[in-house]
């Protein structure tokens, strides 16, 4: 994408103030968005960004420069502004980055090219989904059907001879009922997407991702308000793990740990959470959603063990954080392109399988929450407290899952919830989300088996309980 | 390559392919930020950033791409996607707007806001940052202290000889305080958007950015109902922002507005009145002409309560038969055209916020909110959020609550606002539009508090 010599030179420029680390990020991206709405195909757009992030550090300074004039001139230009905002004593040392660029093995195999598709075959796909929703029921008002695909060509390079290019492809749809009648509106949402080309969303169970989201709007259209106050809940597998990846996750990047602004800092070995919990950051599953083959600053991607049986064992690192904490990179730096300086993030994140079965946690849950979909959340990496929104909720009864539930949601701090675990589902299952933090918004998969928590509080707008 | 050069390329090798209409869009951003944490530079950014994104006519039908490069490549994989999408576009005829209009002769560009240097916006942060620490010994650290600067330049041209430019720059920085009392650890953010910074004290920031975090310190729980709510501000116009897509014509069209077959009837309380005015000296999303060329006006969208008119872009205004008000806004030249609102406000009153609450004999001022991007259904209207806020007893505050969450219908609110107060902010949340409220009062909301 960029010769050697220019990288380099770019290199080479952006230390002369005495920066002690450069580095190149370099990304050509192809993305192509359609999107079928009132059965028709409304939007088709695709396009190309292309740009180049430089990056210098100096001990606990870190710049960050980018720019889309790829031309010599337009980097030394950007590696200079970056240069200008470190203040030390000018250095003359020339960078060399290896003779050949290091050649990433992918774990991911893709089979069909984004690019190498045509429009129509994809548009097939867009137009079952929305036929399996429309035909669900008659209170279907709505379907709005979108693939999201993107090839992202990435080139790294940096002032300690890293020196290599990856390819990335996703492919997403993301099915979104609506169902009305005449005093109301829901919706129901289903998005699965991998690291993968166009043959997994050929080969989709359209029967089950899109049935899923109509059944969830129409569903919801005739549930009660959910009560509020303090329940035990029951979470269902899959995206229902986006409640630990709020509650935990964020509190366990590298980000908010370095400046002690995190629950957990500085407690590796202690107890953090019930025994039942072990919970895994892994970059590796193959062509999962937030798989990835090197991160975004060229280390490998890595299985890292966070919480191991409610013993805090590691924390997600990248390479400016890992000065801060005297610890090395855990392969967690990523970014949403080169518009963003690489920080500690996720890739698919998810608490380990326990032995309960589903049928075991519902029957013994006298009176209780059953969240069978969570929609996304939000929390403060300072004091953990964090809520979510539950997509499709039920009332749990004598053991029994009872009417269902809408409006509600959950609401706590992250490092109580975690001591609350008291019952963990064998039936472990991933889901794909777009996750936003300061290096933009990236495709992380968040995990779990149905997991039961002894008592959150629960915000609704039915009666108090 | 030159845009000029790229332009000319790309309508010459387009109407060989059998484009009747072609068009460009350019949006270059030119960007700094930076961070301060305890004196030192924690993040610094500096950027340039352009694109183009290109729409075409073919055989009646509309095809869009878009690039961040600009080569010869790239003007062969616009027109090659421009044709393929616009072959399997199932939309009405697309139509580009020919320009014969009127553009407002206006200039959002502050001279004296680009010639602040880098070096006096770092030490602006310290001061401020110096500040903070200063101010309390509950503050235990900024959890932020960042300051960032943006010059949009926009320009549309097309094939008939079209050619419009505008450009917008402004300034704002963000201060989070972290406090602690006893066990009991607070924050919350101070947000400011400036056209002027030799006006900025930051002693004077310092002290409200502290105020904002301290005055949330020893929270208390009481019952859990429904009760007389004011929502600040910032509250009111984050809220406002998450639903503002019911006022687009394209959510109505679509069945996704619960304000379908509403205008010109009474949809909010008498006191509300809704304006959008592309023309703010000091509105982030100012501009004089739209993202489909078409010339901006102010606008009433609620009178009194009732709606007056949707945001219309060229063609959802067809479908409706009316004129396209403005609206057919991009958030950049990487998405399609969409409908959105510019600087999107309510219009504030003489009343003070204080005035809200001096008569309520009981009542909850919410000062924060969080999850509205996942705990409000901009569809249904629905919202279940997080809150901080305070306790009003007897017309004055009692104390910080504990966490609270409030629930509630945006719809139900609107029709449910007693009284506007006079203090209008706008939001840092720009995503639907520059989304503006002075504080309200909202005769019940449902508050759970933990």
């Amino acid at each position: 994408m960029l010769s050697k010599a220019l990288l380099e030179d770019v290199l080479t420029q952006a230390l002369t103030t005495g920066g002690d680390f450069s580095e190149v990020f370099v990304e050509d991206r192809f993305t192509n968005l359609m999107r079928l709405q009132s059965s028709k195909l409304e939007g088709s757009l695709s396009g190309r960004d292309f740009g180049v992030g430089i990056r210098v550090f100096k001990g606990l300074n870190s710049v960050y420069a980018y720019t889309n004039d790829a031309t010599k001139e337009g980097l030394l230009e950007a590696a200079n502004a970056a240069a200008q905002a470190i203040q030390g004593a000018t250095s003359e040392n020339t960078i060399v980055l290896p003779y050949e660029k290091q050649l990433i093995n992918s774990v991911h195999p893709i089979e069909l090219m984004p690019n190498s598709v045509e429009k129509m075959r994809k548009l097939q796909v867009l137009r079952n989904a929305d036929d399996i929703v429309r035909n669900y029921h008659s209170s279907i008002s709505q379907a709005i059907i979108a693939l999201v695909e993107e090839e992202q060509n990435v080139l790294i390079a940096n002032s300690e001879g890293t020196y290599v290019e990856d390819k990335r492809v996703r492919s997403r749809l993301a099915i979104n009922a609506i169902a009305a009648n005449e005093h109301d509106m829901q919706d129901g949402f289903y998005g699965p997407g991998r690291h993968q080309g166009f043959e997994y969303i050929e080969n989709l169970d359209l029967n089950h991702y899109a049935k899923e989201a109509a059944r969830m709007a129409v569903t919801m259209l005739n549930a009660e308000p959910a009560p509020s106050g303090k329940f035990p809940v029951i979470i269902d597998n899959e995206f229902g793990g986006v409640i630990f990846h709020e509650a935990c996750g964020h509190g366990l990047e590298a980000a908010s740990v370095a400046k002690n602004n995190s629950v957990f800092a500085n407690k590796i070995g202690e107890k953090v959470a019930s025994d039942l919990v072990t919970y895994i950051d892994d970059g590796t599953i193959t062509n999962e959603w937030g798989s990835i083959n090197i991160d975004d600053e060229g280390e490998k991607a890595r299985k890292n063990v966070l919480i191991e049986n409610g013993i805090l064992k590691g924390y997600l690192i990248d390479k400016f954080n890992a000065r801060r904490m005297n610890s090395e990179s855990t392969g967690s730096g990523r970014r949403e392109s080169y518009k963003f300086a690489p920080t500690s993030r996720m890739t698919n994140t998810y608490i380990a399988p326990g032995t309960s079965t589903p049928e075991e946690i519902i029957s013994n849950t006298e009176h209780g929450i059953y969240a069978k979909y969570l929609g996304g959340g939000q929390v403060n990496p300072v004091t953990g407290d964090y809520n979510f929104a539950v997509l499709e909720a039920y009332l749990v009864k004598n053991g029994k899952i009872d009417k269902p539930l809408r409006g509600a949601t959950l609401i706590g701090n992250g490092a109580k919830t975690i001591q609350k675990v008291d019952m963990v589902g064998n039936n472990l299952g991933h889901g794909a989300g777009m996750c936003g933090a300061s290096s933009g918004s990236i495709p992380v998969n968040v995990g779990q088996p149905m997991v039961r928590i002894s008592e959150i509080t629960v915000g609704g707008t039915g009666a108090n309980n | 390559m030159d845009l000029q050069v790229f332009r000319e390329q790309l309508f010459t090798e387009g109407e060989k392919l059998g484009f009747s209409d072609l068009e460009i869009y350019y949006e270059k951003l030119s960007s700094f930020g930076c961070q301060i944490y305890e004196g030192e530079i924690d993040d610094y950014r500096s950027s340039t950033v352009n694109g183009v994104s290109a729409r075409g006519i073919i055989n009646g039908k509309m095809g869009e791409a878009f690039t961040e490069k600009l080569d010869d490549a790239s003007v062969s994989f616009l027109l090659h996607n421009m044709i393929e999408n616009a072959n399997i576009s199932e939309d009405e005829p697309g139509e580009l707007f020919d320009g014969k209009a009127e553009y407002e002769d206006l200039n959002f560009f502050s001279p004296t806001l680009s010639e602040v240097t880098i070096e006096e916006k770092i030490e602006f942060l310290k001061q401020v940052e110096k500040h903070i620490y200063d101010y309390d010994p509950r503050v235990v650290q900024t959890g932020y202290a960042a300051i960032q600067d943006q010059l949009i330049e926009k320009a549309l041209f097309n094939n008939k000889g079209l050619e419009l430019n505008d450009k917008n720059n402004f300034l704002f920085f963000v201060f989070s305080v972290v406090v602690k009392e006893n066990d009991e650890t607070k924050s919350d953010y101070y947000f400011k958007i400036v056209d002027d910074f030799s006006s900025v004290d930051p002693r004077h920031i310092a002290k409200e950015a502290c105020e904002k975090s301290l005055r949330l310190l020893g929270g208390k729980s009481y019952p859990n109902k429904s009760y007389p709510v004011i929502l600040e501000s910032n509250t009111a116009c984050e809220l406002l922002a998450v639903f503002t897509p019911a006022f687009s014509a394209k959510s109505v069209q679509d069945d996704q507005s619960r304000l379908k077959d509403k205008l010109n009837t009474t949809i909010t309380a008498d006191v509300l009145t809704l304006q959008d005015n592309p023309h703010l000296t000091n509105g982030i999303r100012s501009s004089t002409f739209d993202s489909e060329g078409v010339p901006t006006k102010p606008l009433t969208v609620v009178e009194n309560g009732v709606l007056k008119t949707y945001f219309h872009n060229l063609k959802t205004a067809k479908k409706d038969g009316v004129k396209s008000t403005g609206h057919g806004h991009k958030l950049s030249y990487r998405d399609p055209i969409g409908v959105r609102p510019s600087n999107f406000y309510v219009v504030p009153s003489e009343v003070s916020k204080e005035e809200l609450y001096s008569d309520l004999k009981e009542g909850i001022i919410i000062t924060s909110l969080s999850g509205l991007h996942s705990g409000a259904n901009s569809i249904s209207g629905d919202f279940s959020l997080a809150a901080e806020g305070f306790y009003v007893k007897n017309g004055k505050i009692a104390s910080p609550t504990n966490k609270m969450t409030i629930a509630g219908n945006f719809f139900d609110l609107l029709k449910d606002v007693e009284k506007v107060a006079s203090d209008l902010e706008f939001s840092p949340m720009d995503f639907y539009g520059y989304i503006g409220s002075p504080s309200l009062k909202i005769k019940e909301l449902a508050v759970t508090i933990d």
